[in-house]
């Protein structure tokens, strides 16, 4: 139970350094470390009721987290590299 | 003391390990100045600690599907994570975002001539 306080904590932490990060990359960052912490999450409540279906939700969530993450890096990246390409929308 | 609570003893301890090394990755997190050493100690300490915490549920689950499942998560974690970070600083890079630790920060990308290589 202990566990599934402190992986909350540990959220609200990163979501801090999310929120502050100077630079967009530690949002990404953040938000990569976020839904590290959710999947824990998932796991101590799966764990606590005993329920192996609860473990489908964290095997999705940490696909869809990472992939989403990947793009959004990409297009980040691809975004400023635009720019200096010239063309104003960025691509 | 059955064979059950030994086993529930020691899947906690890992647990509280796991749990432990996480909050070291806070700390690392919010120590560091810049990005890159920030994004290499806490991808680096956030894929253990659920390594970590993973393997103290497996411990206290037996032998079950709910092992199964956790070892399918770890695979995932284990390959995953390393590589968001990876895709994630190599994104900052090259798009220009300075690497200051080196004396006077190298520049991150070759000045782009006019078609952008």
């Amino acid at each position: 139970m202990i566990v599934f306080w402190v992986m909350f904590a540990l959220l609200a932490l990163y979501m801090v350094r999310t929120i502050k990060g100077p630079a967009m990359w530690d949002r990404l960052l953040g938000l990569n470390l976020i839904s590290t912490k959710i999947i824990v999450i998932i796991i101590v409540v799966a764990s606590i009721y005993g329920k192996p279906f609860l473990l489908d939700f964290a095997i999705i969530y940490a696909l869809s987290g990472f992939i989403g993450t990947i793009f959004l890096a990409l297009f980040l990246s691809e975004r400023r590299l635009g720019k200096q390409r010239g063309n104003k929308d960025g691509y | 003391m059955g064979i059950e609570n030994i086993r529930h003893l020691i899947g906690n301890i890992i647990i509280y390990i796991g749990a432990a090394f996480m909050v070291f990755g806070v700390v690392g997190l919010f120590r560091l100045k810049d990005f890159y050493p920030r994004i290499l100690v806490a991808s680096k300490i956030d894929t253990v600690g659920v390594l970590t915490l993973i393997t103290g549920f497996a411990i206290r689950h037996g032998l079950s599907f709910f092992t199964g499942k956790l070892f399918l998560i770890m695979v995932i974690m284990l390959i995953l994570n390393p590589l968001v970070a990876h895709i994630v600083a190599r994104s900052a890079y090259l798009s220009g975002h300075k690497v200051n630790g080196i004396a006077g920060g190298t520049p991150a990308l070759p000045e782009l001539d006019e078609n952008g290589e």
